[in-house]
């Protein structure tokens, strides 16, 4: 019997009053309370007479450490860091300037290399980072200023009082595998916020919650994500140099499904490598993982890596829907920033500069509201304004509707990503609809038997030679990923009956595929009636968020384990 | 009851053994935690401070980095901690790291020191046995229990085999700490807040250099092993093949 993870009710708790609460520790919520520093700084040196405190300013962060939970390509473009801390680049763990960039379109054995490197994908003035070491040092510098910074504490509940967001309830610690309070038990506090910003990444448990609870993504399109699956190799030297970039298109993907590769060279002799797959393809066979190890057999590609180590595995969601799936980002109490507001430009691939910049524009909304004492809809609704304000949505404007243009194959996006890009974003309409990605999922019964189809190579879990490729267990060991055993699951999963009575029959179980971590097992079971019987194994999650938003059946939710677990993505 | 916790920041079970050309460990993706039977020892101090009331001290060496450990340490419930700060600290072999240790507490009057039974990177096991010997106190290793007695306390250590010892000890004493002792308590939102505005004193290398020395003991080299395999074929008829097999195992590999 699957026991779920939860608050536990009808306990007292302890009571925390904040200022300002920031969920999530990544590029986002560092450069927010960064920003918020800056300004309190600003303030206190001109109003001797009315200082203000930061002493009541938190960033929440599940990661046991700050920075575990970040896995990027990674490229930064360097504009709001600049805007942030000028003089950026004389300090922050920067790998290597882009100097080299090259697009491919990979068939089975051969590679066309794109005559002109589209634009979007131009990356010169770019660097190449480890997201991981980069937000460590932001995060140091968030120490420095006085905030505090809880790490390996979940946001898991948002309060409410009507329609305003009160607070944050932190996660239950020292709760059993059955749901009860073991003796080192602790209960999660809640903190009584003046303004809740939530930057958790892509799709934000607490988000989830809010943009469910006021239905606020109505009027936007259904947000739109892919998954990443990443692997840091260490390969000998001169194979590729550093700040060399290189994405391609095509194998071992069919036209069906929207994805590609990237591959960057970083300073001594590592390589980023991974593939994003558009969480909306229509085989439910389909397995990211597979897929990276697949790439990885292409000639081009063997002989980069040949003879090197692979040294980290891990994978992580983005959100690219664009612009249209924005939902509003401000309300009574609440912001969203950066991944967890959808803020990803499709065409570059990059947000995390976008996520950067919608921090510290979060940041001035939030002082401004504090420093009237005002954080009502009405006054936070600033921070909606100084985004369509700033360069965020003029570049989101131009790639608006970029992902949507791919709903129905590669042949149909690219034709409409070359339109859009000489109508400024437009194409053939100004808003392309776009509807979520589960629903592109195919049953079996409608699709091309075992074997018969082009996709067929990419059925089944994995093998691995050990050396180039791996199946999904040894990849898994490389994300260093760790949990308390002894706790409920975290993959809430609302009707297992969906599961062992339909899904196994309707979909195969996709859950077993798309999932990068094995959490997720079908075990034989002859007292059900399809004989199979969900299993989960809660503590191999990387944090991917892919069975949240890929589950045909939208049964899955997402919620933080006990915090401090997780992946270990030092160095990704 | 006045104790000190001796606690060491290592690195993260899971850490990639990345070495440079000299053989050095490149540290660049390396996270730290707190090594884990010092956790217990902490654990145990807060529980016995807890019941008899007193003061715990925790105790750290090492860069700035380690003072992570102290921070943890402080908000779970620790009072106060000290902090030998360099980077040089690193590099002492633990008979250097008690006397530092041993110098930077001489004016203090502890009941208990506690150490973890071993450090997770090296697995030395000395460092706490060793500070027992400079202070010329009575120690103890493994520890699995800790009672208050009238005249001083009574542990119960960990032999191999499932047996124990109980050992009636004065006080003050050494006592190296097994993991396992107790039950951690997480930290808490209030608990890490506070901890920020606790005493924390940091001592020079400068402070602690007349007592330590030239290290004894020395890393001579940092490898990552080969990995070897040899195959051998025994050939002849079954009967001979299990003879010389066992001849084998029995002589050559002496695993029988």
């Amino acid at each position: 019997m699957l026991i779920f993870r939860k608050p536990i009710e009808g306990i007292e708790r302890p009571q925390m009053p904040a200022d300002a609460v920031i969920v999530g520790g990544g590029p986002a919520g560092m450069a927010c309370a960064l920003r918020l520093s800056q300004l309190i700084d600003a303030h206190n040196v001109k109003n001797s007479d009315s200082q203000l405190s930061k002493e009541n300013i938190y960033v929440l962060e599940k990661a046991r450490e700050i920075g575990q939970h970040c896995l990027s390509g990674a490229l930064l473009d360097p504009r709001s860091m600049r805007e942030l801390l000028p003089g950026f680049e004389q300090e922050a763990p920067l790998d290597a300037e882009v100097g080299k960039e090259a697009v491919y379109f990979l068939t089975k054995k051969g590679k066309l290399k794109l005559p002109i490197t589209p634009p979007p994908l131009r990356d010169h003035g770019n660097y190449v980072i480890s997201l991981n070491r980069f937000v460590k040092w932001l995060g140091g510098k968030v120490e420095q200023t006085g905030i505090t910074i809880f790490t390996g504490f979940a946001g898991s509940e948002l309060l409410f009082d009507g329609d305003r967001v009160t607070g944050v309830r932190t996660d239950d610690k020292g709760v059993d595998k059955q749901g009860r309070p073991k003796s080192n038990f602790e209960p999660g506090y809640d903190l009584h916020a003046k303004v809740v910003i939530l930057a958790e990444g892509p799709r934000g448990s607490l988000a989830k919650q809010l943009i469910n609870k006021f239905d606020l993504a109505k009027d936007a399109n259904p947000q739109t994500y892919g998954v990443g699956v990443k692997e840091l190799w260490e390969v000998p030297s001169g194979r590729i140099a550093a700040g060399e970039v290189m994405y391609t298109l095509g194998w071992p993907l069919t036209s069906k499904e929207y994805g590609g590769a990237w591959i960057y060279g970083s300073k001594d002799n590592i390589v980023s490598l991974g593939f994003v797959i558009g969480l909306d393809y229509p085989d439910p066979r389909l397995d990211p993982q597979h897929v990276l190890q697949e790439f990885k057999k292409h000639p081009f590609v063997g002989k980069l890596l040949e003879g090197g180590k692979m040294i980290r595995y891990g994978a992580k969601a983005m959100p690219y829907g664009g612009w249209w799936a924005v939902p509003p980002v401000a309300g009574s109490g609440w912001m969203l920033v950066g991944d967890s507001a959808g803020f990803v430009n499709s065409a570059r691939l990059k947000g995390i500069h976008l996520a950067i910049k919608s921090g510290m524009l979060a940041a001035e909304a939030a002082f401004e509201a504090l420093s009237k004492g005002d954080t009502s809809a009405a006054t936070l609704s600033e921070y909606q304004k100084k985004v369509e304000r700033s360069w965020i949505k003029d570049e989101l404007w131009k790639v608006r509707n970029m992902h949507q243009g791919f709903e129905h194959g590669l042949y149909a996006g690219m034709f409409h990503a070359a339109l859009q890009f000489v109508t400024g974003g437009h194409g053939l309409h100004n808003r392309y609809p776009g509807k979520a990605g589960h629903e592109h999922m195919r049953k079996l019964a409608v699709l091309p038997p075992h074997g018969g189809s082009e996709e067929a190579h990419l059925l089944g879990p994995a093998k691995g030679d050990g050396k180039l490729t791996f199946d999904k267990l040894t990849d898994l060991y490389h994300s260093g990923t760790k949990h308390e055993e002894d706790q409920p699951a975290h993959l809430v999963i609302h009707d297992t009956n969906i599961c062992e009575q339909r899904c196994v029959k309707e979909y195969g179980s996709p859950c077993q595929n798309f999932c990068p971590a094995n959490v997720y097992e079908m075990l034989d079971d002859a007292s059900t009636p399809n004989g199979k019987r969900i299993s989960l194994n809660p503590s191999n999650c990387v944090h991917c968020k892919t069975c949240d938003i890929a589950d045909p059946y939208q049964i899955i939710t997402w919620v933080p384990p006990e915090g401090g677990g997780g992946p270990n993505y030092d160095g990704m | 009851m006045k104790i000190l916790v001796c606690m060491k920041q290592v690195p993260q079970k899971d850490a990639p053994l990345k070495l440079n050309e000299t053989g050095a460990w490149i540290r660049e993706d390396v996270s730290y935690e707190v090594n884990e039977p010092d956790a217990y020892a902490l654990e145990e101090a807060l529980r016995q401070k807890e019941q008899h009331s007193g003061e715990v001290v925790v105790i750290t060496s090492g860069p700035a980095r380690a003072q992570q450990v102290l921070r943890e340490a402080l908000a779970k419930g620790a009072d106060r901690a000290i902090h030998l700060e360099d980077n040089a600290f690193v590099g002492l072999d633990a008979f250097n790291t008690a006397k530092a240790f041993a110098a930077a507490i001489k004016d203090e009057k502890f009941d208990l020191i506690f150490t973890g039974l071993q450090s997770d990177d090296y697995g030395y096991a000395q460092t706490g046995v060793v500070l027992a010997e400079l202070l010329g106190w009575p120690h103890a290793t493994i520890i699995m229990q800790i009672e208050k007695k009238e005249s001083g306390i009574r542990v119960k250590r960990e032999l191999e085999a499932g047996y124990f010892q109980f050992v009636d000890m004065p006080l003050p004493a050494v006592l190296t700490i097994q993991s396992g002792i107790n039950k951690l308590r997480y930290a808490t939102l209030i608990g890490i807040k506070n901890a920020k505005n606790k005493p924390l004193r940091k001592v020079a290398i400068a402070e602690v250099k007349s007592a330590i020395g030239e290290n004894l003991q020395k890393i001579e080299r940092l490898y990552i092993p080969q990995k070897t395999k040899k195959t051998e074929h025994i050939e002849g008829l079954p009967a001979e093949i299990a003879k010389k097999l066992v001849d084998k195992l029995r002589n050559e590999l002496r695993v029988l």
